[in-house]
C-alpha cells in the first residue's frame, strides 16, 4: 500500500469505509429518481428537441437559414465544433495524463470528466456534418473504395485530417471510459436486485468477477490506453487548429495555433468540468469526494492553461505587427478595434483576466466563485473562436468582400440545442452509471482518506 | 414433289421417339393439374417457416419499393425531319438588330435547339457594343407576363374581331393619333404613312426619356431636327456636363467603344475627360477630373467654358473651385481645337445651346459632333406630345394607338396622360404585356418581341440594320408593322413588306433568291448609298438669350437631378430580375431606386450613412413642387452638397399592372408584398413625374426641392459595404499617364507603379554582404508547392483585364448571368451578401486619407484606418473587374477534403459540382473571395419562386443546356467558361486545325464593350493575352499571397491635369 505524507490534505473527505463508497455511488442508481432530477432531464430534453428541430429545418431547407454570406462562409457552425472539441479535452487529460502522472485526485473527478468527454465530441461532430451543404453525401470524406471513377479523399486538407482526428480520439475516449466502467458496473450487478436490471448491468459489465488476473489486466490495458490517449489530448486540437493554420486567411495563417488551441482546449474543459462537478457533488450528495482540494486543483490547472492562452494572445498581436504585414497587423487592428471588437474584448476579459483571480487562494477554494467562473471561462472560450473565425473572415485580403455575420435565430437555436442535448445525455448518464469510479477510489482510502490521515497523525494505523 | 415433303421440327419428330409422341400428345392438357398440386401432402408438409416467410416478404418489399424509386423518365421526342441548319447540342448564331427606342445595336443571337438564349454584338460588321440592357433582353422573350392573345375590353379576342374594332375606332371623328417612340425603321414608316393616308391618323412620336432640348438646339443651331453623333473616337478632351454618355446618355452602345480607343496608355496620349455632375454617374467615375456643381450652375458652367475659349460667355454664379476646373477644362478644349468635344445631358435648350456655341467655338463640328452623320435617335416631339395629351384631356382625341412607348408610366406627365386616357373614345396599345398604357387601353394587339419578328432598322445612311426572327412567335402576337397595315386595310404580313421596302419588285418567288438580301440577312445589314453630306452652318442667333436664361437660375435649399442606372435604364425591363439584381455600377446596389445624398446634408438631417444587411437606409421625402415621392437615402460620394439624385425607371406597375412577377417586391419567404389595398408592391418608386417642363421639354433637373426625412427606414440591398482599397496596393495598382510615360519603357515589375512585390528572407539576396531589411526575393519566386505542369504544354487558358479600359459599365456582368445559369437570388439575399454573381465589379473610391497623412497628423493607426475606411468628398473611383483567378497554387484547390474543386492540365481551377459536399472551406480561404454557394435550392425554393428564371416554366427555356443548374449545397464560381473552350477545342480538332487565337472567347470578355478582357491562350505565345501579359503594366492582385493567378491586371492610368 502506497504511502502519502499525512500533511497534504485528504481526498476523501469523512470516515468512509469501502461499503460507504460502493452505497454512496450505487444507491442514487438503484433508488427512484429524484424530482430534480425529473424536472432538469424535462428541460433539458425540451431544449435537446428544438435543437433537432431546428437541426432537421437547416438540412430540409438549406445552409441558408444560418447567417453565413459569400464572405462568411463559417461562423457559429466551427465555431461551435471548436468549442465542443475544446471542452472534451478535459476528460481525456484527466484520464490519461493523470493516470500516467500518477495523481489521484483524478480519480474523484474522472468518471465524469470522460463522460463528458464523449458527449462533448459527439456534440462536435455535429457541426461539421451540418454545416455541410450536402449532408446526405458527407461519408465521401472516408477514404472508402467507391464507385465514383478515380474519386479519392484529398490528404492536403486540413478538414479530412479532421476527421481522422476526431474519429480516432471519439473511439479511443469510447474504449477508454467503458473499460473503466467495467468493475463498478459489475459492482451494481451485484446489488441490482430486478431482473431486468441486474441483466442490463450483467452485459454491460463484460463477465467482470473481480478476480486478481481481472484487475491485472484491467490495470495493464488502462495503461496502454492511457499511452495512446495521452498523445491524442495533444494531436486532436492541433489538427483542429490547423484547419485555420494552414489557411491563407489573414488572423488564421499562424503557426502559434496549436499549441494555443491545446491549453485553450485544456483551459475550457476544466472549466466545464468544474460546471458539471459543482452542481453534480451537490445534487448527488458526493461532497465528501468531490471537494475543495480537487476544485483548487483544478483551478490551478484553470489559471495556469489561462496564463497560456493569454500569452498566446498577446504573441498574436506581437507578431501580427512584428510581421509588417499590412493584412495581417490589420486583421489584428480589426479584432480589437472593429466592428466585432465586443467579442474580442469578451474574449480577453473572460479568458486572460478571469482565471487570474484564482491566484488568490481564497477564490480558488470558493465553490461559488469557481463556478461563476468556470461559466466566464467557457463564454470567453466560444467568444475566442467566434472572433478567430468570424473576424478573420469579415475583413480579409480584398476590400470589396468586407462583410458582416448576423446570427439567426437557427444559428442560436442550434447552439443552444446542443447544449441540451449534452445535458441530457448527461443527467442520463448521472442517472445510470457510476459517476465516480468507485472501485478505484476503494483503493486510495487508505491512503488518502480522512479518517486514515487521522490515525496516521496519531500514530495508528487503521490498515 | 410437293407431296412427299415432310416437315419436321427436330429429329425427335423425324424420329417418332416415345418421349416426343407423349410430349406431343400432352401439347394441349385438358386441365391444369393445379388440385392435384394443392392436395399434395408432400406441400402441406413442406416447411415454409417464418424465415422464408419473412425473406420473401423482405424481397418482396424491397422490389415494390425498388420499382418505385426509379428515376422518372422525360421524354424527348426527335426529330422525325432534322432541319438542316439545327444540330442538337449545336448553337446557332443570328445577325440582327436591337432597338428598344433607346440603344440601338448590331447584335448576334445564339441558338439552341430553335431557342434564342444568349445576345452578344455583331463586332464583325455591327454597330455598336450591347450593353448590360441589351445582353439581359434575352430573358424578355420568356417573360410569362407577356400577351397570349390579342386583347379587347380586357379579354383575349381573335385578331379579326380587334382589328374590325381598331377599325370602328379610326372612323370615329375628332383627332386620331399614332402614338410612337422614335422610329427607326422605313418600313414602320411606310406604314404608317400608308395607315396616316387611309385613316387620317396622324403620327406623334415621343420618347420614355427626353433628348428633345438637344434635338431642338440642334435645329435651332444648325438648321437641322437630328440627334448630334458625337464621335468619341476622334475626341482628345471631352467635358461632359452631366451628361452619362458611358452609361445611359444618348447612343451609349456606340459611344463606350469609340472613347475607350482613345484611352490607352500604350498610344502614348489619352484623351483626357472632364466631367461636371451633381450625382456620381457612370462617366463622373471615369472622369481624369470630376467637379462637383448643382443642376442649376450645369448652365453657368458651360456659360463659363464658352467665356474662357472666346469671351463669349459669363463666368457668373459659379464658386472658385468651380471656376478654376473649367478653366482647366477650357485650356484643355483649347488645346484640343476640334478635336475637343463638350456633352450636355441636361435636356434643357439654353444648355444645349451654348454647348453647341463651344463646339462650335473650338471647331469641333465636323470632327467630333456630326450633325448629320445619321439617321436620328430621339426624334421625340415633346411639344407635339403634349398638346396630345391636353386634347386628350379636352375629348377632342377620337382613337388613340400607342406602339413601343409606355406614357402611362413615363410621361413627364403621367397622371394627366391617364385621366385624358379615359376620355379618348378608342385606344389601342401594341405592347407585350399590359403595363401601365396597354392595361388602360380599350384593346391591346401585342407585338412579337423583338427576338420574332423581322425588322429594318436605320441608324447609319449608309446601311439598313436587319432582325430576323430567331424563334417562332411564341403566342398569339403579331408585327406591329402587320397591325398597323391591318388597321390601314391591307393584308399583307411584316416580312414581305420589309422586303418590299427594300425591293419594290419584291414577290414570293424571290424569297431565297435575292443574293443581296441573303448577304444582308447573314451580316445583319444591307448596304445602300447615303445620300451628299452637308457641312451644317452654325447660326448662334439664340445664343445671348440662352446665357442670359443660366445666368438668371437660381437655385433653392436642395436641388435635384434624375438620372437613370446602368443596368435598369428607363424601366421598360423592370420585370427582368437579371437586371433588377445587376449592382448598380456605381452604388452597388440592387433591386431599388433611392435618392443619393452627400454625407454632410444626411448628417445635418440625422439620416443614417451606414447601409449594411441590418442597418437599413432613412427614408426622405423627396418634393417638387406639389408632388412627392418617399425614398431611402442613400449616402453618395462625389454627390454635390445641396443636391440629392434619383434614377428613374423604377415605380413600374404601381397600380399592379402585369407587367411581370420579378418587379414586384418579395418578403422574406418570397410572397408577394402588398399594400393596405391588397394590391402589389412595386420595386422603388416612378420618379418620371419630378421631371419639370422646361422651354417644353422635360428637364430632367429640378432647382429647388425640399428633402425631409420621415423617421422610417428601409433595407437596401448592396453587393459592397467597403468602398476603399485601404491603400492596399497589391489589390489596385493606379498612376497617372505623366507617371506611366516617364517609365513607359520600363521592365514588368520594375515601374513605381507596378512594383513586383518583394517578401523577406533571411540570405544575403542584393549581395552587399549583409543580410538585413533590404534583401528581398520576389514574390513570385517562394513556391511551397509543386507546379503544374501547364507552361508550354496544351492549353493554358488566361485572362488579362486593363484597368484603364474597364469603365464599370457591368454588360461582363449580365453576360456572365446569362451563359453560366448563375442563379438570381432576390432582394433578401443580396442584403445578407449573397449574391451569386460569378463576376463582380468592385468599385472602390479613393479615400482622403492614408497612412502617411495619419503619421502626418498625428493620428493613431486604429483612428488612420477608421478615416481610410471613408471615400473622399469627391473621390476618384477605379472599376475593377473580379472574378476567379484560377490560381496555379489555389488556396481553395488544398483545402477541399474530397477534392471537389481541382486544377485542369489547362490552367484552370475548376469546381465539380456533384463531387461538392459543401463545407465552404475553399470560400473561406479564396483571397477574393469570389467562391459562391448554393445557400438554397434557388431553382425550386419558395424563396425564389417570383424571379428566379429557372422556376419559371417558360422562363427556365434561356437556361443555357451547357451549363448545368447548380443544386443546393454546393460550390460555384467562374469556369472561365469551360463549355466554350471545351467546344473551341472540339472544333479546332474537327477542323485538325491548331485552336486559333480569338476563336474562343469568355462571355465577359466578348461582352466588354472596351475590351478592357482579354482571354486566351498563354501557351500561345502569338495570342493577344499573351501579348499582354508582357505589358509592363500587367500585374497579378494579391501577388504575395504566392497564388499565382491565371488572371492579370493591367495598372490604371488615368489621365489626370496637371499630371
Amino acid at each position: 500500500m502506497q504511502q502519502e505524507a499525512a500533511i497534504r490534505e485528504p481526498l476523501i473527505l469523512g470516515n468512509k469505509s469501502y461499503k460507504d463508497i460502493t452505497n454512496d455511488v450505487v444507491g442514487p442508481i438503484q433508488g427512484e429518481a429524484p424530482l430534480g432530477w425529473k424536472i432538469m432531464i424535462t428541460i433539458t430534453g425540451i431544449i435537446a428537441f428544438y435543437g433537432i428541430g431546428c437541426i432537421l429545418y437547416l438540412i430540409g431547407t438549406g445552409i441558408g437559414v444560418w447567417g453565413l454570406n459569400k464572405t462568411v462562409g463559417w461562423a457559429w457552425d466551427i465555431t461551435n465544433f471548436v468549442w465542443w472539441v475544446g471542452i472534451g479535452h478535459a476528460g481525456t487529460l484527466i484520464s490519461a495524463v493523470l493516470l500516467l502522472f500518477r495523481q489521484k485526485w483524478r480519480m474523484a473527478i474522472n468518471r465524469s470528466a470522460e463522460a463528458m468527454t464523449i458527449f462533448a465530441v459527439i456534440m462536435a461532430a455535429v457541426f461539421p456534418g451540418i454545416h455541410m451543404g450536402r449532408i446526405w453525401v458527407s461519408y465521401w470524406v472516408l477514404p472508402l473504395p467507391n464507385q465514383f471513377g478515380s474519386l479519392w479523399v484529398n490528404f492536403n486538407s486540413p478538414l479530412l485530417w479532421d476527421v481522422f482526428a476526431i474519429s480516432t480520439y471519439f473511439s479511443v475516449s469510447l474504449v477508454f471510459w467503458y473499460i473503466g466502467l467495467i468493475p463498478d458496473f459489475a459492482t451494481i450487478r451485484d446489488r441490482m436486485t430486478k431482473p431486468l436490471q441486474k441483466k442490463v448491468y450483467s452485459i454491460l459489465s463484460f463477465g467482470w468477477s473481480g478476480r486478481a488476473k481481472h484487475w491485472t489486466r484491467f490495470e495493464e490495458v488502462s495503461l496502454v490506453l492511457a499511452g495512446i490517449a495521452t498523445p491524442l489530448v495533444f494531436s486532436v486540437h492541433s489538427i483542429v487548429s490547423m484547419d485555420f493554420a494552414t489557411s491563407v486567411i489573414p488572423g488564421w495563417h499562424t503557426t502559434i495555433f496549436p499549441p494555443y488551441f491545446v491549453s485553450g482546449a485544456v483551459f475550457s474543459g476544466f472549466a466545464m468540468v468544474q460546471t458539471l462537478l459543482l452542481i453534480m457533488r451537490k445534487t448527488m450528495k458526493l461532497e465528501a469526494y468531490i471537494h475543495t482540494k480537487h476544485v483548487e486543483y483544478m483551478n490551478i490547472v484553470i489559471i495556469v492553461t489561462g496564463s497560456i492562452v493569454g500569452v498566446a494572445y498577446l504573441t498574436e498581436l506581437f507578431i501580427s505587427w512584428y510581421s509588417g504585414v499590412e493584412y495581417e497587423s490589420y486583421a489584428f487592428i480589426n479584432r480589437f478595434s472593429g466592428p466585432y471588437s465586443a467579442s474580442y474584448w469578451a474574449m480577453m476579459t473572460c479568458n486572460v483576466i478571469s482565471p487570474q483571480l484564482f491566484w488568490i487562494k481564497k477564490i480558488r477554494r470558493s465553490l461559488i466563485a469557481t463556478f461563476i467562473l468556470s461559466i466566464v471561462v467557457n463564454i470567453g472560450m466560444w467568444f475566442e473562436r467566434y472572433v478567430i473565425i468570424v473576424t478573420s473572415l469579415h475583413r480579409d485580403f480584398d476590400p470589396s468582400s468586407w462583410g458582416e455575420f448576423h446570427a439567426t435565430s437557427i444559428d442560436v437555436g442550434i447552439f443552444i440545442g446542443t447544449l441540451g442535448i449534452f445535458f441530457t445525455l448527461f443527467l442520463l448518464f448521472a442517472r445510470f452509471f457510476p459517476v465516480l469510479a468507485l472501485n478505484e477510489l476503494k483503493s486510495i482510502l487508505k491512503s488518502s482518506g480522512d479518517e486514515h490521515k487521522r490515525l496516521q497523525s496519531e500514530g495508528k494505523s487503521n490498515h | 414433289m410437293a407431296d412427299n415433303k415432310i416437315y419436321w421440327s427436330g429429329l425427335e419428330e423425324l424420329d417418332r421417339t416415345p418421349e416426343f409422341e407423349r410430349i406431343e400428345s400432352e401439347e394441349f392438357p385438358a386441365e391444369r393439374p393445379v388440385d392435384q398440386f394443392l392436395s399434395d401432402d408432400r406441400l402441406q408438409r413442406a416447411n415454409t417457416g417464418r424465415r422464408d416467410f419473412l425473406k420473401f416478404m423482405g424481397f418482396s418489399v424491397t422490389a415494390a419499393t425498388l420499382a418505385a424509386c426509379e428515376t422518372p423518365v422525360v421524354k424527348s421526342i426527335p426529330y422525325t425531319n432534322k432541319p438542316e441548319e439545327i444540330t442538337p447540342g449545336v448553337a446557332n448564331y443570328y445577325a440582327s438588330t436591337y432597338y428598344d427606342g433607346h440603344d440601338f445595336v448590331n447584335v448576334l443571337v445564339k441558338t439552341r435547339e430553335g431557342r434564342p438564349i444568349f445576345v452578344k454584338s455583331n463586332t464583325e460588321t455591327g454597330y455598336g457594343r450591347a450593353n448590360a440592357r441589351v445582353n439581359a433582353s434575352v430573358l424578355g422573350l420568356y417573360d410569362s407576363a407577356r400577351l397570349k392573345a390579342p386583347q379587347l375590353n380586357g379579354e383575349a379576342t381573335d385578331w379579326a374581331t380587334l382589328d374590325g374594332a381598331v377599325q370602328k375606332g379610326l372612323s370615329g371623328a375628332g383627332r386620331k393619333v399614332l402614338l410612337t417612340g422614335t422610329v427607326m425603321s422605313p418600313s414602320r414608316q411606310r406604314a404608317i404613312a400608308e395607315l396616316a393616308e387611309a385613316t387620317g391618323v396622324e403620327h406623334v412620336q415621343c420618347d420614355a426619356v427626353s433628348y428633345g432640348a438637344v434635338v431642338a438646339a440642334a435645329e435651332q443651331d444648325f438648321g437641322r431636327r437630328v440627334f448630334p453623333s458625337y464621335q468619341f473616337a476622334n475626341a482628345k478632351t471631352v467635358v461632359s456636363l452631366n451628361a452619362d454618355f458611358l452609361g445611359t446618355w444618348g447612343d451609349t452602345v456606340w459611344y463606350t467603344g469609340e472613347w475607350a480607343k482613345t484611352r490607352r496608355p500604350e498610344n502614348g496620349e489619352m484623351s483626357r475627360l472632364h466631367a461636371f455632375e451633381s450625382g456620381m454617374s457612370l462617366t463622373g467615375s471615369n472622369a481624369d477630373s470630376r467637379t462637383r456643381v448643382k443642376p442649376s450652375q450645369q448652365g453657368n458652367v458651360a456659360a463659363a467654358l464658352l467665356n474662357e475659349i472666346n469671351g463669349q460667355g459669363h463666368a457668373a454664379g459659379l464658386d472658385e473651385a468651380v471656376l478654376a476646373a473649367v478653366q482647366s477644362a477650357a485650356s484643355d478644349l483649347k488645346a484640343a481645337g476640334a478635336n475637343g468635344l463638350v456633352v450636355s445631358g441636361d435636356n434643357d435648350l439654353a444648355t444645349q445651346c451654348i454647348v453647341n456655341a463651344i463646339n462650335q467655338a473650338i471647331g469641333a463640328v465636323g470632327t467630333t459632333v456630326e450633325i448629320n452623320e445619321k439617321a436620328s435617335l430621339h426624334q421625340g416631339d415633346d411639344a407635339a406630345y403634349a398638346q396630345l395629351v391636353k386634347d386628350m384631356q379636352a375629348g377632342r382625341v377620337s382613337a388613340l394607338l400607342v406602339d413601343g412607348i409606355n406614357p402611362a408610366y413615363h410621361g413627364a406627365d403621367s397622371e394627366g396622360f391617364k385621366a385624358g386616357l379615359e376620355k379618348v373614345a378608342f385606344s389601342v396599345s401594341t405592347a407585350l404585356c399590359a403595363d401601365e398604357t396597354a392595361s388602360r387601353c380599350t384593346a391591346i394587339a401585342p407585338n412579337h418581341h423583338w427576338l420574332e419578328g423581322w425588322n429594318d432598322l436605320q441608324i447609319d445612311p449608309n446601311r439598313i440594320d436587319l432582325a430576323q426572327p430567331t424563334i417562332q412567335p411564341l403566342y398569339d402576337t403579331r408585327h406591329a408593322t402587320q397591325s398597323l397595315l391591318a388597321w390601314a386595310g391591307q393584308s399583307v404580313d411584316a416580312y414581305t413588306y420589309i422586303r418590299q421596302t427594300h425591293n419594290t419588285a419584291y414577290t414570293a418567288e424571290a424569297m431565297y433568291t435575292d443574293q443581296d438580301w441573303n448577304t444582308g440577312v447573314h451580316n445583319g445589314f444591307l448596304a445602300v448609298a447615303a445620300p451628299e453630306k452637308e457641312a451644317p452652318t452654325y447660326s448662334g442667333s439664340a445664343l445671348s438669350s440662352a446665357l442670359a436664361e443660366v445666368k438668371s437660375r437660381k437655385g433653392g435649399g436642395f436641388e435635384l437631378a434624375l438620372y437613370r442606372k446602368t443596368a435598369m435604364g428607363d424601366g421598360q425591363q423592370a420585370a427582368n430580375p437579371m437586371l433588377q439584381e445587376t449592382p448598380d455600377p456605381i452604388t452597388k446596389t440592387t433591386w431599388d431606386n433611392y435618392v443619393t445624398m452627400a454625407r454632410p446634408d444626411m448628417e445635418a438631417m440625422g439620416l443614417n450613412t451606414y447601409i449594411a444587411q441590418e442597418d437599413p437606409a432613412s427614408m426622405v421625402r423627396v418634393t417638387v413642387g406639389d408632388r412627392s415621392i418617399e425614398l431611402p437615402a442613400f449616402p453618395q460620394p462625389g454627390q454635390t452638397p445641396g443636391t440629392v439624385s434619383i434614377a428613374l425607371g423604377y415605380g413600374r406597375g404601381a397600380d399592379g399592372e402585369a407587367i411581370g412577377r420579378a418587379a414586384f417586391q418579395v418578403g422574406e419567404d418570397g410572397e408577394h408584398l402588398t399594400d393596405a389595398d391588397g394590391g402589389l408592391v412595386p420595386i422603388g418608386a416612378n420618379a418620371f413625374p419630378l421631371a419639370t417642363l422646361r422651354n417644353g421639354a422635360p428637364d430632367y433637373n429640378a432647382y429647388d426641392v425640399t428633402v425631409e426625412a420621415t423617421g422610417t427606414s428601409y433595407p437596401l440591398a448592396c453587393t459592397q459595404i467597403q468602398h476603399t482599397y485601404m491603400g492596399r496596393d497589391s489589390v489596385v495598382k493606379e498612376t497617372t499617364l505623366g507617371g506611366y510615360l516617364a517609365e513607359a519603357d520600363a521592365e514588368r515589375g520594375k515601374a513605381s507603379w507596378n512594383k513586383t512585390i518583394g517578401l523577406n528572407v533571411h540570405d544575403d539576396i542584393n549581395g552587399d554582404g549583409e543580410i538585413n531589411a533590404l534583401d528581398k526575393k520576389a514574390a513570385g519566386e517562394f513556391d511551397l508547392w509543386h507546379e503544374h505542369a501547364v507552361d508550354g504544354v496544351g492549353h493554358r487558358w488566361g485572362m488579362a483585364i486593363d484597368l484603364t479600359s474597364c469603365i464599370g459599365c457591368s454588360a461582363c456582368v449580365t453576360a456572365c448571368h446569362i451563359e453560366n445559369n448563375v442563379p438570381v437570388v432576390g432582394k433578401d439575399e443580396v442584403r445578407r451578401h449573397r449574391d451569386m454573381h460569378w463576376m463582380r465589379i468592385d468599385r472602390f473610391y479613393a479615400s482622403d486619407w492614408d497612412k502617411e497623412r495619419g503619421v502626418e497628423e498625428g493620428l493613431g493607426v486604429i483612428s488612420t484606418y477608421g478615416k481610410m475606411e471613408e471615400p473622399g468628398a469627391n473621390p476618384q473611383t477605379v472599376h475593377m473587374p473580379m472574378m476567379c483567378q484560377h490560381c496555379n497554387h489555389a488556396p481553395c484547390e488544398t483545402v477541399c477534403p474530397v477534392a471537389a474543386t481541382t486544377h485542369s492540365n489547362e490552367g484552370v481551377n475548376q469546381m465539380t459540382y456533384n463531387r461538392c459536399i459543401g463545407t465552404r472551406y475553399c470560400a473561406n480561404n479564396c483571397p477574393f473571395k469570389v467562391r459562391r454557394f448554393n445557400w438554397f435550392h434557388y431553382p425550386g425554393y419558395d424563396k425564389f419562386q417570383h424571379f428566379n428564371p429557372a422556376q419559371d416554366a417558360i422562363q427556365r427555356m434561356v437556361l443555357n443546356p451547357d451549363v448545368v443548374v447548380r443544386s443546393r449545397g454546393v460550390m460555384e464560381k467562374c469556369s472561365l467558361c469551360v463549355q466554350r473552350t471545351q467546344s473551341a477545342k472540339l472544333e479546332a480538332k474537327k477542323a485538325g486545325a491548331p485552336l486559333e487565337d480569338g476563336s474562343v472567347q469568355t462571355a465577359c470578355s466578348e461582352a466588354c464593350p472596351t475590351n478592357a478582357i482579354t482571354f486566351g491562350d498563354l501557351n500561345d505565345t502569338n495570342s493577344e493575352v499573351s501579348a499582354t501579359y508582357d505589358n509592363n503594366r500587367t500585374y497579378h492582385a494579391l501577388e504575395e499571397v504566392g497564388i499565382q493567378p491565371n488572371v492579370a491586371y493591367l495598372t490604371k492610368v488615368r489621365n489626370t491635369p496637371n499630371s
